[in-house]
């Protein structure tokens, strides 16, 4: 037993050992960071963090031409500490914006890139209060395309990153034509028959955004307000 | 010197042996190829084995796979109904991943056998008849899978002979072909079948026939449609998008509709098939023979087409629905039972016999917003009061009391007991938690019952009592005890039955607008009067799809019915599913009971994501293959 021990131990030693070695790639050593800006306003466009529009960009160098993926934040940023100095073509698709060429791209230490979109819609003029108990949203809308705007909705989230995606109580009109620029809509949030996900004294979050009707299209929002029940 | 001697005649014993074919010898417990395919009895081993393989989404299948019943058939309990609204586990909230519903490895071997089949039929010794039903018999094989392969992942590489090896491996690989040559050819293959396969077997076997092929085409075919009609409803992007890998264009959608109406058309004009007990006097009786035709689909030989048997207990002969399902009180020893739930959702779609052709919402108060409140239980609401546990059930179809097993309603002898709580006098409520309550002399326990043996709801302990408010009773023997081991259960599998072809023929011609409507409209209702309605519906695509989920479920049509209608994004976008909870209200005397409509308790929101509707491919690293949208 004692000698089984040793032995034991002496492997162990042999494999801790054999670990030490240098590892032969070098690590990822660049970062790429930037924010989605509307190209008339210059203003960042809210996006959605799950199932929202996705940056995909392909190393250069490697025949296997594999998409990698980047998620954006809520307020429109992203960033990617950990990517390899290399040329890249990034391509920002699937979004709430007017589909983007593909741009090669030279990723090397900390490297900026922003995109300049053209939002499908702009959410304007937006405030969401506790009135009474009802959460009220009221906004003006822009739609920069001809398409129809499908749909408006009001999203509640404990967390700041709420969402059509991600919200547990909601209220959506559909629209399923062009909109006014000059109306104000409303959506109402009712407490009461949402007590069991909206709970008095609690926090959440609300956000109100309309989404066109393109393939692929993502909601465009106006910023997420917090609210205390 | 004894030693090298000895060395020596042992070296010259073996080169001696070794000239002899001494290593050469065919093994005696397995049959060489040649030989099996020169015996006819060798074929129809070989048959066996191609059907065996077959995709067959029966009672073995589940997300990760088909025949799941042999090595260790543990699978939790799950069901393919659970990943769709119709039903939840008791205890996990699983939905769908992207590794699930994949079927690649086990589609191209099954192809591979099928093709060596093929190649060899040209060679073999049988009479022109034996050929003529090998070829069709093979055929509707290679059309069954792929078949299976296009629906999951769009168009595929179309293997129609065997591959040999010699030496290069990219010589092997073969690219994907469109999605639209992959369903022509699953109905090119169909077609084959068709025209080359008997209308039945000679000895009754359990083979494919001519209108097993047809009722296959009839499947393809409106599955195809529906995807060609429906595609923009979730429209994705990619290489495999601009390949046309992926994705139909929408004028494919008149041919395929009308392929699946002449397919169904050639079964219903045929005379052979009809529906079993298409006219009882009474829902009683209505919900009993439905009840039969699933408990053994052999008592109906009229409406079924293609039975998938179980011929005796044990593994890879039976399997697990007896023993995961029955309602806790009938466990009969197996330590999990009840883990299917039925939700609300599907409670609800039934009709009301007084209301023809609309979902009749199970009705817990008058309020305006009954349908849509899932606040949980509030003392100031005034709930319609019931005197029995089931009385909100009453007068809603027949199908549901032989789907389902209701609070308070008899199986194997015993009243299931579902009970979520209670409401005290004082108007405080006590649901799924607390002690036993004494009133008026009377013990009232939460569950309904003092001792868990005796009830089936809502306790959490062992992940074992519904969560819905409803337990599961389709396919399940009301006259077998199955025993509390692995694959015990033996109740055999229709794959193809009438209805469903009555009911791909009422959607090909509601979707298409073409075709005979009131043709499309007697299959609707012939389904309904055999489920005890009396009064006729229009034909339109609501009322199909309506008919379609009460009078399939559960029989692993919706997940594809959602999928190829591209409305499971919209269906599943952050959506909860829900329960009913029967609840003892003790404020009237005497007690009477209450109904509160809920979100399945211990549940999350369930999103399915536009990507979800084409599997992931696997191996593209070594395949080469198209990789689909978004993986």
């Amino acid at each position: 037993m004692k000698k089984l021990t040793i032995h034991i131990s002496a492997l162990l030693l042999l494999f801790g050992a054999a670990a030490c070695s240098i590892d032969n790639y070098p690590a990822p050593d660049s970062q790429l960071y930037g924010t989605f800006l509307d190209a008339e306003t210059s203003e960042p466009v809210e996006q959605d963090i799950i199932r929202g529009s996705t940056i995909e960009f392909i190393e250069h160098g490697y025949a296997s031409q594999t998409k990698q993926t980047m998620i954006i934040k809520n307020d429109g940023s992203y960033r990617n500490n950990l990517i390899f100095a290399n040329t890249y073509t990034i391509t920002p698709v699937r979004g709430n914006f007017v589909p983007m060429a593909a741009q090669e791209v030279t990723v090397k230490g900390e490297t900026k890139l922003d995109f300049k979109v053209q939002p499908y819609i702009r959410v304007k003029e937006a405030s969401i209060e506790k009135v009474g108990t009802k959460i009220v949203a009221k906004f003006k809308l822009q739609q920069t395309v001809l398409n129809n705007v499908r749909k408006i909705g009001l999203y509640a989230h404990p967390e700041p990153s709420v969402g059509e995606p991600m919200r547990v109580a909601l209220a959506e009109q559909e629209i399923n034509g062009a909109i006014d620029p000059n109306k104000v809509y409303q959506l109402e949030i009712d407490i009461p028959s949402n007590s069991n996900v909206l709970k008095t004294g609690n926090q959440y979050f609300f956000r109100a955004g309309a989404i066109i009707d393109a393939p692929e299209s993502k909601f465009n929002y106006a910023k997420a307000v917090r609210i205390a029940l | 010197m004894s030693y090298l001697k000895k060395t020596l005649t042992l070296l010259l014993v073996l080169v001696a042996m070794s000239c002899g074919d001494v290593l050469d010898k065919q093994p005696l417990d397995k049959l060489q190829g040649e030989n099996l395919f020169s015996n006819p009895e060798g074929v129809k081993l070989y048959m066996a084995n191609l059907y065996y393989q077959l995709p067959i989404e029966d009672f073995t299948f589940f997300r990760q796979g088909f025949n799941w019943n042999t090595g260790d058939p543990n699978n939790g309990g799950f069901a393919p109904a659970m990943s769709t609204d119709e039903a939840v586990h008791t205890e996990f909230g699983d939905f769908i991943g992207d590794g699930d519903f994949q079927w690649w490895d086990q589609g191209y071997k099954l192809i591979r056998d099928v093709n060596i089949l093929i190649d060899i039929i040209p060679t073999l010794d049988v009479t022109d008849d034996e050929r003529k039903a090998l070829i069709g018999e093979s055929a509707f094989i290679r059309a069954y899978a792929y078949f299976a392969l296009v629906k999951r992942y769009g168009g595929v590489p179309l293997i129609t002979s065997v591959q040999k090896y010699e030496g290069d491996v990219e010589a092997l690989k073969v690219p994907r072909s469109t999605e639209k040559e992959t369903w022509d050819f699953v109905l090119k293959e169909t077609d084959t079948a068709i025209a080359n396969l008997g209308d039945s077997w000679p000895g009754g076997e359990r083979r494919a026939t001519k209108w097993v092929a047809y009722a296959l085409k009839s499947r393809a075919a409106l599955h195809a449609a529906s995807l060609a009609k429906y595609a923009d409803r979730a429209p994705i992007s990619g290489t495999a998008v601009d390949q046309k890998l992926v994705g139909l264009d929408k004028a494919a959608a008149a041919e395929f509709y009308k392929a699946a109406a002449d397919a169904s058309e050639a079964i219903i004009s045929s005379g052979k098939f009809n529906l079993y007990k298409p006219s009882p006097a009474t829902p009683e009786e209505a919900a009993n023979n439905y009840r039969l035709l699933f408990e053994d689909p052999n008592n109906a030989p009229e409406e079924v087409i293609f039975i998938k048997g179980y011929a005796r207990p044990g593994s890879g002969t039976g399997h697990n629905y007896g023993i995961w399902f029955q309602p806790n009180q009938t466990a009969n020893g197996w330590p999990h039972p009840g883990r299917m739930n039925p939700t609300l959702e599907l409670m609800d779609v039934y009709e009301s016999y007084d209301k023809p052709g609309e979902s009749a919402p199970l009705a817990t108060s008058a309020a305006a917003n009954d349908a849509t409140d899932y606040t949980g239980f509030n003392a100031s609401k005034q709930y319609k009061r019931f005197d029995t546990e089931n009385d909100i059930f009453k007068g809603k179809d027949a199908r549901m009391w032989a789907t389902m097993i209701l609070p308070g309603t008899s199986w194997k002898g015993q009243k299931i007991v579902i009970q979520a709580g209670f409401i005290k006098p004082d108007g405080s409520s006590q649901i799924m938690g607390g002690d036993p309550f004494t009133h008026g002399g009377k013990t009232y326990y939460t569950y309904g019952s003092a001792d868990r043996t005796q009830y089936s709801g809502f306790d959490t302990w062992g992940g074992n009592n519904t969560r819905t408010g409803v337990s599961f009773k389709k396919f399940l023997n009301e006259g077998l005890n199955i025993a509390p081991g692995w694959n015990q259960c033996v109740t055999d599998f229709a794959d193809f039955r009438y209805a469903e072809i009555l009911l791909n023929y009422a959607e090909a011609i509601a979707e298409s607008g073409t075709g005979d409507k009131v043709k499309g409209a007697k299959a609707l209702n012939d389904i309904r009067r055999r489920a005890g309605h009396k009064t006729e519906i229009p034909l339109s695509i609501n009322n199909v799809i309506r008919e379609r989920r009460v009078e399939l479920a559960f029989e692993n049509k919706r997940l594809w019915d959602l999928i190829r209608r591209r409305e499971y994004h919209t269906l599943f976008n952050n959506t909860m599913r829900h329960a009913i909870l029967p609840i003892l209200d003790l404020r009237v005397t005497p007690a009477k009971y209450i109904f509160v409509r809920v979100n399945v308790p211990r549940s999350n929101p369930s999103t399915f994501d536009y990507r979800q509707y084409y599997r992931s491919i696997p191996g593209i690293g070594a395949n080469g293959l198209v990789q689909n949208p978004q993986y």
